[in-house]
């Protein structure tokens, strides 16, 4: 029976599985392939900056069918309304008795992973339909409410320089997304080999792996992986170090940063740790799980000063200083 | 302006107030418990927003995201089984998002059409207004304008708001380009003004490690929405001693830097005064802890304990006092030292 009798174990060996099916269409990537499946496990949602044509559609397509999960994409657009997403009600007559009726057509939001391309293309009012959807796992209309189909997770995209007509996400709304998931251009070697396939004839057949159920269960044991508590300590210290207005945070700190990374920094670390001990196939956290995912947590929870503008210090600088300065525990420490 | 409750059945007999009282304190300690189970700290706040929901007044927020806010709130609504509603305030929102709209329909029978309108999600017992200086000032009006009337008119038709009505806004305070504080005047019109900080290292280890090891409990309805408005009306009851009152008003006058025998600090670093819907909600507040201690009476300690919240966005501060890094804070902890308490005090 699907769902039942998951193990940290069974996670590591599907997960090997999940990735060798991946590879089959992706080239490089292994880092951004490891998050966005850390955050898949752990039920969180993840923004993915890149320039375009680094497969990310492709990455999360692949993912889905091998998941056997339903899969939309929206192309965030100035002109996307918020019904766009969530959905609208329509009139309908019904042909033998002429009866009108409203009924109510579900959005592309009702998939179970929904990739929002570009999300910084579109107004406010339509970004905030999206991530209130995402963080309510519901939508509201004409006071009826739908709830989404679980597990639901969402990819946002961003247009990473500052374009003309782009609305940059708030930091309270992009402080909801999980992980900042960078994607980068391909070492030269590998783009040869994504261009001698996507030039060539040959299909990949992508095998389903997983069931839904089976990923629901592996999001409720991630909860179950234990931490020690120094380690719960040294995350929260990590995250509050980044706060310039915490009187210990180190002086570069005081200096370069406008905000620091909030509560949900230190949540979605620990979380994020127990999804990487778990598909690695323990049951306990130990201090390699974090260190790779201290980035992706906290790169778009920091705000940087006008200091740091001036002196070329970007957040990847100052994330890296912050965790030379308080190294993880070492293991049974 | 300032009204006082409507009492239709006239003022409730003593021993009725006496018999509520008791089931409130009980009914406080139920909801405490049950917000417990879900919010880890943040005393102060939860103190804060649970008087005000027995005093019936509003609340604004000010704190960074991530804090649960949302969650004390949607708690809150559980605990009290009320219908929540949130609106994310953006730059784009405009009055009919907030209030509603009226739509063309037709009628099956008679294909007559008819406007019908569609509430907006102001019609619900709680609105969390989620960063309210995100929207322009009209957007901001006309959610200020509902709270304040307990009714929307659209098309020349009133709809009353449900009740308990209940708003409560936060301001994100990092300082970000295209954000439109609230104006003092726009302000003045909630009781409180709440500051909701950082936990502390040993509550954030814990809310860590709470929040990713299960899912969130549902909480447990322990009250109802009529009870609270009888309750409501129970603060209302609550008599107030004329010196304490005087206090109040005296503690609101003399933040005034026109007022006479305003100390010289208030002289010194004060613009703006606190109004006389400070003296108000002083009294209204010190009464509605009272009543969430179990005591027939407001004493003055009630009202010093209310007057950071009431007092903090009535106070504006003038450019000396910044340069001075003094904040409207320190000129309330002064004025509450300053300002001499009534002999009797309770």
């Amino acid at each position: 029976m699907a769902g039942s009798g998951v193990s940290a174990q069974s996670l590591y060996q599907q997960t090997q599985e999940v990735v060798a099916q991946l590879k089959q269409v992706i080239v490089g990537q292994d880092e951004a392939m490891r998050q966005v499946l850390t955050a898949f496990f752990a039920g969180g949602h993840c923004m993915i900056t890149g320039v375009p044509g680094v497969a990310k559609t492709l990455l999360i397509a692949s993912l889905a069918k091998i998941m056997k999960l339903s899969f939309k994409r929206i192309q965030f657009t100035p002109d996307l309304m918020p019904s766009d997403i969530t959905g609208t009600e329509i009139l309908e007559e019904d042909m033998t008795t002429g009866r009108r009726e409203l009924k109510f057509v579900r959005g592309p939001v009702f998939a179970n992973i929904v990739m929002a391309d570009e999300i910084n293309r579109t107004p406010p009012k339509t970004q905030a339909a999206l991530l209130e959807t995402m963080q309510e796992k519901q939508v509201t209309i004409g006071g009826t409410t739908y709830p989404l189909e679980q597990p639901s997770f969402v990819l946002a995209t961003q247009v990473p320089y500052e374009q003309e007509g782009t609305y940059p996400l708030p930091e309270a709304q992009q402080d909801r997304f999980m992980f900042s998931v960078l994607m980068d251009y391909l070492e030269e070697s590998d783009e040869v080999t994504v261009i001698k396939a996507s030039t060539g004839t040959a299909e990949v057949e992508l095998e389903q792996l997983m069931e839904k159920e089976d990923l629901l269960a592996y999001q409720d044991l991630v909860l179950r992986v234990e931490i020690p508590r120094e380690l719960v300590e040294y995350i929260v210290d990590l995250a509050s170090a980044s706060r310039p207005e915490n009187k210990t945070a180190p002086d570069f700190i005081k200096e370069y940063v406008a905000w620091g990374a909030g509560v949900r920094a230190s949540q979605y670390i620990v979380l994020g740790a127990k999804a990487g001990a778990a598909i690695a196939g323990r049951m306990a956290v130990e201090p390699e799980d974090i260190r790779g995912i201290v980035a992706p947590v906290m790169r778009h929870r920091i705000g940087l000063s006008f200091r740091a503008d001036v002196d070329r210090i970007t957040v990847e600088d100052v994330i890296a200083r912050l965790v030379e300065r308080m190294p993880a525990p070492s293991a049974t420490a | 302006m300032i009204q006082a409750a409507e009492t239709p059945e006239g003022p409730m007999d003593e021993a009725r107030v006496a018999d509520m009282l008791q089931k409130l304190k009980e009914g406080r300690e139920k909801v405490l418990r049950e917000i417990r189970r879900v919010i880890i700290g943040q005393d102060e706040v939860v103190d804060q927003v649970l008087l005000s929901f027995f005093a019936g007044s509003h609340c604004l927020i000010t704190g960074v995201p991530g804090l649960a806010k949302t969650l004390l709130i949607m708690s809150l609504g559980d605990a009290l089984d009320l219908t929540f509603r949130r609106i994310q305030f953006t730059p784009d929102l405009m009055p009919s998002d907030i209030t509603g709209t009226e739509i063309l329909e037709e009628d099956r029978s008679t294909h007559k059409r008819n406007m019908k309108f569609l509430r907006g999600p102001i019609f619900a017992n709680i609105v969390l207004a989620d960063e309210i200086n995100r929207t322009p000032p009209k957007t901001q009006a006309a959610l200020l304008e509902a709270m304040q009337e307990c009714q929307v008119s659209v098309g020349g038709t009133t709809y009353l708001l449900q009740k308990p009505f209940f708003v409560l806004a936060t301001q994100n305070p990092i300082e970000q380009e295209g954000t439109y504080p609230l104006p003092a005047i726009q302000q003045d019109r909630f009781m409180f003004s709440i500051i909701i900080g950082y936990p502390e290292r040993g509550e954030e280890i814990e809310i860590v490690s709470q929040t990713t090891s299960k899912r969130p409990a549902k909480l447990d309805c322990v009250m109802h929405g009529e009870e609270l408005l009888l309750y409501q009306r129970v603060v209302r009851e609550i008599p107030v001693a004329d010196s304490v009152a005087n206090y109040a008003v005296r503690l609101t006058g003399l933040s005034r830097p026109s007022q006479e025998g305003a100390p010289d600090f208030v002289k010194d670093y004060v613009t703006w005064g606190a109004g006389l819907r400070a003296s108000h909600y002083l009294v209204l507040a010190g009464k509605a802890r009272a009543v969430l201690d179990g005591r027939f009476g407001v004493s003055v300690g009630d009202i010093e304990a209310v007057a950071m919240p009431v007092l903090r966005h009535r106070i504006i501060t003038n450019f000396k006092a910044e340069a001075a890094r003094i904040r409207s804070e320190q000129i309330i902890e002064r004025l509450l030292e300053a300002v001499p308490k009534p002999s009797s005090g309770l």
